[in-house]
Formats: structure tokens, sequence, C-alpha cells
């Protein structure tokens, strides 16, 4: 049996509708959730975890050492220059780091477009792969001298 | 003398079949593409040389091949035909699998869930050309375009059609930087490729813990075939993401895939020998497979196009073709796809959440498909 008779004989066109259906509105059902999460979560942290916050005493408390950085308006367009407002996330993260610690502390400092520089920072070897996806930073001046040497 | 010609009269040299020789050719060209070309190699390779192996012709009757009731090889592939490998390879495949990108952009589920409308489509046109409901279902997973699943629902709808279905499978993942790009560019304009996404915002880790829960109960609850899939599948993410279990998910991502991909590749490939694998079914099959995975590619970029219609954010149409579930494959495809128009576009990212919600709409599909054919 075969062409239309042959779907038509085993359910064909039943099974395709509703199978698709099925997985569409499984697919937008999970989309629906996960697209809450996020705004649950917020809910309980600001809500439940605020209101337990504020019965604590905070007397203790030290302030945290966080990283302040004040980024130009207008953000440099040349590389060595961009390279230095990225120093102090270097000296934060260490010598050796993952590329994604660099690119998730490069995006909690608001740095525009890490992408685009990280892969800019690679082709100038001012970010130098050291092995096992670790990375190593060499400053734009150390860069020179070493080319010069 | 006679000694010496009974012997000869055994070896593969004597043995051996047209058929044999044919697939033979097959495995080396596997292992070509997965050494040279280094399509796939992780896949290629071990089903390569598992088609050599599965093809020197053997005296039947000695327990020598995938076939035969007491033959290594034929407890080694106790795996495949039980779905063991598959939900082995799952879990490993969630310990690897990061969702952030998924999180933070949940809308683009939905290019994974129309890239699977390939398997519907050829679902139809398997019963259409005369196969049975169950081996049209086993077909029509390949529109899926990941191979475990492939075998999860070949094994236990239609088990003759593993060797065929699966090399299927993993041939069209193998060569999808050579298939999926010009239907890419056939259906969308350079202004359409040219569309920047938007960065993606930041996932806490709390999010990312719960998402394994949320998605294996919404997933399952829905299409419970798909336990033995999702369910290792979102396990392996929860090792991953709950901070506590590294030590699990590093043997996960590591030394458990590894074992399940060498076994399941090499026994895959033994399951070819040519008397079983060339048939006329088998042709079909990779015709039917070939048209599964181009029309998934299709509706992915497509359903993105039509999305675009209601967004006031468009969304890049390639995204829609990193909706099958090769992972990472398509994803790297659709990223150089658009770095081809413009370098400086980088789609990477949101393309992995069409690609990981592809595996999840994938599965969901074999679960649907075989509570179908129960």
């Amino acid at each position: 049996m075969y062409g239309f008779h042959a779907i038509s004989t085993h359910n064909g066109w039943a099974m395709a509708l509703a199978g698709a259906l099925i997985v569409f509105s499984g697919l937008v059902v999970l989309s629906t959730a996960i697209s809450q999460i996020h705004k649950i979560l917020l809910f309980f942290e600001t809500k439940y975890v605020g209101f337990r916050n504020n019965n604590k005493t905070h007397e203790n408390d030290e302030p945290e050492e966080q990283l302040e950085l004040a980024l130009p308006t207008i953000f440099p367009t040349e590389l060595d220059e961009i390279a230095r407002l990225y120093q102090p996330l270097i000296e934060e993260i260490g010598e050796t780091f993952y590329l994604s610690d660099l690119y998730k502390l490069a995006r909690e400092k608001h740095f525009p477009h890490p992408h685009i520089t990280f892969t800019a920072f690679r082709d100038a070897k001012i970010l130098i792969l050291y092995g096992d996806g670790v990375f190593s930073w060499t400053p734009p001046k150390e860069n020179t001298v070493n080319e010069n040497e | 003398m006679d000694l010496l010609f009974q012997f000869l009269s055994n070896t593969g040299y004597y043995l051996a079949d047209y058929r044999n020789v044919i697939m033979i050719v097959v495995g080396t060209v596997f292992l070509y593409l997965g050494t040279a070309k280094k399509y796939e190699p992780l896949l290629l390779v071990p089903i390569g040389f598992g088609i050599l192996v599965g093809n020197v012709p053997f005296f039947k009757g000695f327990g020598l091949g995938i076939y035969e009731s007491n033959s290594v090889l034929h407890y080694l592939y106790f795996g495949v035909t039980t779905g063991l490998y598959p939900s082995i390879v799952f879990l490993g495949l969630g310990a690897m699998t990061d969702f952030s990108s998924l999180l933070a952009r949940p809308s683009l589920m939905l290019l994974g869930a129309a890239a699977q409308m390939g398997i519907f489509f050829t679902l139809l046109g398997a019963l259409g050309l005369g196969f049975l409901p169950k081996e049209a279902a086993s077909i029509a997973i390949i529109g899926g375009a990941d191979g475990p699943t492939s075998i999860f629902l070949t094994a236990k709808l239609a088990p003759h059609l593993i060797g065929p279905i699966a090399i299927a499978a993993y041939s069209y993942m193998a060569l999808i930087p050579v298939i999926q790009p010009p239907i890419m560019r056939l259906l969308t304009s350079r202004k359409e490729r040219l569309i920047r996404m938007p960065e993606l915002r930041e996932v806490t880790k709390k999010e990312r813990i719960i998402f394994p829960g949320i998605a294996v109960i919404l997933c399952c609850f829905l299409a419970p075939a798909s336990i033995p899939l999702l369910g290792t599948f979102f396990f392996g993410n929860l090792l991953k993401e709950c901070g506590v279990t590294e030590r699990l998910a590093q043997t996960a991502r590591t030394t458990i895939i590894d074992t399940a991909t060498i076994l399941l590749g090499l026994t895959v490939g033994a399951s070819t020998q040519g008397d079983v694998f060339l048939t006329p079914k088998s042709v079909g099959i990779f015709f039917l497979g070939a048209v599964a995975f181009s029309i998934a590619t299709a509706s992915g970029v497509i359903f993105a196009k039509i999305m675009n219609l209601f967004l006031k954010e468009k969304i890049n149409p390639l995204l829609g073709a990193a909706g099958v579930s090769a992972v990472p494959g398509s994803a790297r495809e659709v990223h150089l796809v658009g770095q081809h128009e413009d370098p400086e576009n980088f789609l990477l990212m949101h393309a992995m959440a069409c690609n990981s919600s592809g595996v999840i709409g994938s599965a969901i599909c074999a679960g649907i498909l075989w509570s179908f054919m129960i």
C-alpha cells in the first residue's frame, strides 16, 4: 500500500497533526514556565529574604569590598585604551583565568560587547591561551616591549 | 591438503561477498570524513571502524557476528537494542549542556519546536512510501537530527532498522556543514541574515538549578515515554548545576559518555553487515532521512520569519536552523553563516538556546511517537 491511501489507512494524518501540536504545546508551556522562574525568584528574594534580613541586626556586618569602576561615557576605540580599562578586572580575577569568568565580570561592570573585545584581544595577543581553556593577560605595553626585543 | 583447503574456505577472502566490500568502502569513507575532514570524528570514527569490523566475512555459527546470540559483539549490542546507551549518552549530554542562554531567552524554544516539524512531515512521507507505521516513526525521528534519540526509538519500534537509521542519522549530523547552509541562504535575505541579537541577560545559579526539575516534570508528564531520555538528560544537568556534585557531573560528561559513545558507535557500525544492511529499504531510509533533515532546517527558519511578523524586536531567522538537535554542530553552523555576512555578528549563544531546546523537542517527539505505536 502506497501514497495517500497508505497514510490514511495507518491514521498518518492524525498522528502527524496530533504529534506536532503536542510537541509544540509542550515546549510553549515549558518556555512560559521558565520565563517566570526569575520573576518568582525575585519575588521571593525581595519579599521573603528582604523580610528576614530586615529582622536581623547588621552591627557586625562589614561592607563587602566591591570593585568600583568608572567607565568613560564614550568608550575608547583604541585596543590599548580598552585593555587599560580591563586591567582592574584582570587584577581582580588573577593572572590566569577562564574566559567565561572575565566575560561575566565584564558584563557585571557593563563593559560593552565583551565578545568582540575578547576576539580583538586574542588577535592582538593580549589574551593568550595558557592551556585547558585557561587564559593569561599580557598588557599592551609588555606586548610592545616583547616585540621590540 | 584437505585441512588447508578447509581452512581457506573459512577465511574472509573466500567468504567475501560484494555487499561486504561495498560496506567496507562505506566504512572507509566514514573514517576518512572523521579523521581527515574532522566531520563529527567522535561519532564517525567508532562507527566507521565498526562497519569494517561488522563486514569482515565469517563462517556463520561460530558466534562471531553481531546478530549471533552468543557473540561478544551481540552482548555489546545489547546496550543499543535496549536503549541503554542512548540513555547514558543523554546523561552525559545533560551534564555538558548550559541552559543559560535558553533561560535568558525562553521564546527561542519555539524555534526548537518548529524544527521538529520535519519529523512529522517525514512520518507522512515514509507511510506514503509503503513503510509500516512503526518503521515510518523510526525513520521520521531522523528529522530530529539526534543520533541517540533515533537509535532509542528504533530499538523500541523497529529494531531491524537500527543499522540504516543510525547510519543515516549520524551521516546527516556529520554533513550539517554541507546540508544546512544552502537551505539557510535560500530561505533568508541578506538583510535578515544581518539582524543582530541583543546580548542575553545574566541567568542566576538558582534559575539554572530549578530548571531541570521543572523541565523534567513538564516534559515527562506530557510524554512519559521520553523518561529514559529526558530523565537522564535533566538529571545530568542537575548534577552540573547544583554545585555539590561536581565530581559526578565531571564523570558523566567525560568517562561515562565517552564509554557509551565508543560502544554505541562500534556496535551500530558493526550492525551494518552487508547482507542485512544493503536492501532497498536502506536506500529509502537514506532518502527520507535527507528529506527529514532538510525539512527540519527549513521549518525552523520559516517559523523564525513568521515570528518576526509579530515581534517588535526581530530575531535573526538563521537561528531557526539551530532548532534541530544536532548539538553543537547546527548552532556552530548558524553562527558561521551569520558571521559570513557580518563578522561582528555573534549568534552562537542564541543558537545554542535553540539547539538545546531542539534536544528536548526531539526527545519529546520520540516519546510521542512511541506512545502512538503502543
